[in-house]
């Protein structure tokens, strides 16, 4: 290591944990060893940062096993939010030389008193699973506390743990900050590599086989042999309602797997899932349904099989889950693909073209989230205050924060004084005050509800389900309960409940012997395709296009492709294609750019809001990863809109946010950002405030302040989140660069075609009007409501 | 603004979400919610100082297009216990005192005697019978003969529906056979779907989105 800093790139499981821990330890034995290599009490020398709690102890123990191997007299501690309030003082008054802990406890530590004392012998700082931080807000709040400890302890070194993601450097630039700057730092790069065989599962007609849906559970017969051939079958799903659906239809298609299998999701309490992991390890499981919640975390050894149902819309996802199979060095990792559609059988064979040319996804790095920025400087306030000018400096070394003008901070330091222009009355925004060069925390009150609040990771409004008796089972959303009376019977984590009533936060059920409920599910959107899969996806389309089939994913689906082609057309690559048809329900308008939904939501709302500028005009839209549907009651002036260059990229920012679409977008992102910021506190623990009809009305407060304060920054930072991670607008721009280039094939179909039909057929949908609100009442029938 | 007739009684509906009676000179409005802007607050939501004065901003419009002697408000007023909203109401009340604020109470209306002598506001219990109208706030279930009642309460919407997959969620009146219920006048406020029978009117009430707009009071038909 030799005082450098950098990065070990390998992926997770393999050994990552010694390649660091060793040389760590091996360089302080250099450094004051020949005295008393067994010395004890050195004050913190490593902070170690992992993104999952989980992961905590299989870290320990590896270290404390380096440790005692090489004879030192280091003690190795967790801090998490699991830790006993005796440990944490305890750590406080003798530190630990190696502290494991997450980025939220790690900022509690800043916002402790005497942290400064705590760090100053601190050497290393290792930021274990940094691809898993890097695209989030947590990797922001890393960086926050990295530019502090740097700060603190001048020779510090940051080395970060990564698995290969496909913006490699710049991983390593927003890690490393200023000393990325200098250029004095490594990677090193593991050399494992795994083998990853995919197989689909096929249906065996096609004819037969859904047009559109996103369960599956059709191939369900094909997947039970699956789980017995062998030991233990990790089944990955999508979304953790489509985990409950699999799990209650495998258990009735086969009374076998009862006590067999087990089901492992986000919204199941800890201390089930912590079951679950443990029969895991011990072989007492045959399969477990689960979702992202087992991507990552210590290795289940048994694991042979894994299953994938429905497309995992990423190549690197896809690999990470397929690397949950086959632990053993040299052994191959084998992972079933289960299509919930006909045209999944395309995204088969894309995937498997992209696994073996090995384009991972990138993941960008948030820059400029001054909600973080402002809890941050409020955390700094609650311990031993802050000094604006070098803290300006500290901050603005961080890849976050580089650009943050005067104009800016000034205004951060007004909201987190005053709570800004527009709330200057709110006496519970006055969280901080200057005070002889000094910006502290106002009072104890303060610091208090500042401690509790910390965070990036912000819940939909939850209760938890429990036993009468206690025992935790988990959480479901508000809404969703909302709906079940009591005495009526709801499915969750894989048990038949009954409702007995709702206590505060808390839903409290027993068993029920119904066979039959409601499931509940979650909000959370569906991932989009991401640019690599995408890509793939446009030229297995092309392929068809020309009548290639060269494998047998694409063979299978040939019927419908042709069926494509007989009604409207296949595009190739230089091709864009367009459908245009009527209905009985209106006139629809079908678009495929093949680039996956955020990217269409982007394209789908500019095209709308182009065209209703042609003419006042109404539209709702539809989309999926392949296309989108405008669908309007009047005739669409298409080809006019054609001749104006509806995709131009130019006035495109201007365009897009003056579409409805991006407003609404932008005040479900508000959500998020006033809870980090600060502005909404959600109440004392065991007192948790009900938020449903709090919630509800987040579309009145977002507008009120758009009206009364449009430069807010937070509000600023909404649009702009929703610009490039939901519309994604560097990929926005390369599309219509993309379709700039491409002849465009208008098509008018006689009727639906296989491409256009999961789109219409789906619900969700959203709005977009240039017509007056008394020409569309016009327009409108009442309807008797049901 | 748009005349019918209810009981015999000629009635004003204007798309502001009110109903101007001609003959008693009165104004009759319901759920304003007003406060519940600080009500938010105290939960944990943030709500700019601007926004709270736009309700007492329409109900002035209203006040200067209609000149009525007596403004009744149809329960739900104040949307919880005392706060700086209150102050600011009983001072706009204070500065029209030739006319007669009254308030039939309902269930958010949580303020003290107090309070409401402070705003110099008449009260009345529910059901507040002004010949042929009950005035209530939540609906009545014993009708005497000849009466009507109107109530506030449940913030009725109906669907509008259009091809295309369109709908739309608007505030309504609605008028039954013995019951007619006003649309929420508040600004923080939600919806309830009505049931509708045959027999019924539904007349729709969207406020203007801009000065230079009327907005909308119309009879739907369905």
């Amino acid at each position: 290591m030799t005082g450098k800093s950098g990065l070990v790139n390998a992926p997770t499981g393999s050994g990552k944990t010694y390649s660091l821990m060793v040389p760590i330890l091996l360089e302080f034995l250099q450094q004051t060893s020949p005295k008393d290599p067994g010395a004890k009490n050195n004050g913190l020398q490593v902070i170690w940062i992992t993104p999952i709690r989980a992961l905590a102890k299989e870290i320990k123990n590896a270290g404390s096993r380096a440790i005692q191997a090489l004879g030192l007299n280091w003690e190795i501690a967790i801090r998490s939010g699991d830790t006993k309030t005796s440990d944490r003082t305890k750590q406080k008054k003798k530190p630990p030389e190696i502290l494991i802990t997450t980025p939220e406890s790690l900022h509690l530590l800043i916002a402790s008193a005497e942290y400064s004392k705590f760090f100053k012998n601190l050497k290393t700082v290792v930021i274990d699973e940094w691809h898993e931080l890097i695209g989030t807000k947590r990797g922001v709040q890393i960086e926050l506390a990295l530019s502090r400890l740097r700060a603190k302890c001048p020779a510090l070194k940051t080395w970060g743990i990564s698995a290969t993601i496909g913006n490699m450097e710049q991983a390593v630039e927003v890690l490393l900050g200023p000393e990325y700057k200098d250029g004095d730092w490594e990677v090193i790069r593991s050399k494992v590599k795994k083998k990853i065989v995919i197989e689909t599962v096929m249906p065996d007609e096609i004819e037969r086989f859904p047009w559109s849906g996103h369960l599956g559970i059709t191939l369900l017969p094909k997947v039970l042999p699956l789980i017995y051939q062998s030991k233990t079958t990790l089944i990955f799903t999508n979304t953790r309602a489509q985990c409950e659906i699999w799990y209650q239809r495998l258990l009735e298609a086969d009374e076998d797997l009862a006590g067999q299998i087990a089901m492992h999701h986000g919204s199941i309490s800890r201390e089930l899932r912590n079951w679950v992991e443990e029969a895991l390890h011990t072989e007492q499981l045959k399969a477990v349904v689960c979702t992202s919640s087992l991507d990552l975390g210590v290795d289940f050894r048994p694991v042979e099989t894994i299953v994938q149902i429905g497309s995992p819309k990423g190549v690197a996802r896809f690999m990470q889950r397929a690397g949950r199979s086959g632990h053993q060095p040299g052994a191959t990792s084998q992972i079933h693909f289960v299509p919930t559609n006909s045209l999944e059988l395309i995204e088969a064979s894309a995937i498997r073209t992209a696994v073996k040319s090995q384009k991972l996804e990138a993941r960008y790095p948030y820059i400029r989230s001054f909600d973080v920025l402002a809890q941050y400087l409020v955390t700094l306030a609650t311990s031993e205050g802050f000094e604006p000018v070098s803290t300006l400096a500290e901050i603005r070394t961080t890849y976050a924060f580089n650009s943050v003008s005067d104009e800016e901070w000034n205004w951060l330091l007004d909201f987190i004084t005053t709570g800004g222009p527009s709330m200057e009355a709110y006496e519970e925004m006055r969280r901080v005050g200057f005070h002889t060069g000094l910006y502290r925390i106002m009072n104890k009150k303060m610091a208090t509800r500042q401690r509790l609040s910390m965070g990036t990771i912000v819940g939909n409004s939850s209760m938890n389900v429990k036993y009468m008796r206690g025992g935790k089972i988990g959480q479901v959303e508000e809404w969703f309960i909302s709906q079940i009376k009591p005495g009526e019977t709801f499915w969750f984590a894989g048990r038949s409940l009954e409702l007995l009533h709702i206590r505060g936060m808390d839903v409290i059920v027993k068993k029920s012997k119904k066979k039959r409920g409601k499931i509940p599910s979650w909000q959370g959107g569906r991932l989009p395709l991401s640019s690599q899969l995408s890509e793939e996806l446009r030229q297995k389309v092309a392929l068809v296009s020309r009548g290639e089939y060269p494998d047998k994913e694409l063979k299978k689906i040939k019927p419908l492709t042709d069926l494509q082609a007989h009604r409207s057309l296949v595009p190739n690559e230089n091709q864009l294609l367009i459908e245009y048809f009527k209905s009985r329900e209106g006139f629809h308008l079908l678009v495929y750019p093949f680039e996956g939904r955020a990217v269409h939501q982007g394209i789908s709302t500019l095209m709308a809001w182009r065209i209703s500028q042609l003419q006042p005009i109404s539209f709702t839209i539809a989309m999926n990863d392949y296309g989108f549907e405008l669908l309007s009651d009047t005739e669409i002036p298409i080809d006019t809109a054609l001749k104006n260059d509806v995709f131009s990229t130019f006035h495109l920012t201007e365009d897009i946010q003056s579409s409805v679409n991006s407003v609404e977008m932008a005040m479900r992102q508000f959500r998020e950002i006033a809870a980090i910021s600060g502005l909404v506190f959600k109440g004392y623990p065991t007192k948790e405030k009900r938020v449903k009809h709090l919630q509800s009305s987040a579309e009145l407060f977002f507008k009120a302040f758009a009206d009364y304060e449009p430069d807010n920054l937070l509000l600023l930072q909404a649009y702009e989140e929703v610009m490039s991670f939901q519309l994604e607008e560097v990929r926005l721009r390369a599309a219509l660069k993309r379709i700039a280039g491409q002849e465009i094939k208008l098509m008018r179909p006689p009727k639906a075609t296989p491409f256009s039909f999961p789109i219409i057929v789906d619900r969700l949908r959203e709005r977009l009007s240039s017509e007056k609100l008394q020409d569309r009442i016009d327009k409108m029938r009442l309807q008797l409501v049901k | 603004m748009l005349e019918t007739k209810l009981q015999g009684e000629q009635l004003i509906l204007d798309a502001e979400k009110a109903i101007y009676w001609p003959r008693r000179k009165a104004l009759l409005l319901a759920d304003l919610h007003l406060g519940k802007a600080e009500h938010f607050r105290r939960e944990g939501l943030p709500v700019p100082m601007a926004i709270r004065t736009k309700n007492l901003e329409r109900i002035d419009g209203l006040l200067k297009k209609y000149i009525p002697e007596r403004v009744i408000f149809l329960g739900d007023l104040f949307h919880s216990l005392h706060n700086h909203s209150w102050t600011v109401f009983c001072d706009f009340l204070k500065k029209r005192s030739t006319i007669s604020f009254e308030l039939v109470i309902g269930n958010h209306d949580i303020l003290t005697d107090a309070d409401y002598q402070e705003a110099g506001l008449i009260l009345h219990e529910e059901p507040y019978l002004q010949a042929p109208f009950i005035l209530s706030h939540h609906p009545q279930e014993e009708i005497l003969d000849g009466y009507y009642n109107l109530y506030g309460h449940v913030h009725p919407c109906v669907y509008l529906e259009g091809l295309g997959k369109q709908y739309m969620r608007v505030p309504c009146f609605h008028f039954g056979k013995y019951h007619g219920v006003l649309p929420a006048f508040g600004e923080f406020t939600g919806m309830a779907k009505m049931e509708t029978v045959e027999g019924d009117r539904v007349f729709i009430a969207v406020a203007p989105q801009l000065a230079t707009e009327t907005g909308i009071i119309k009879q739907v038909s369905f």
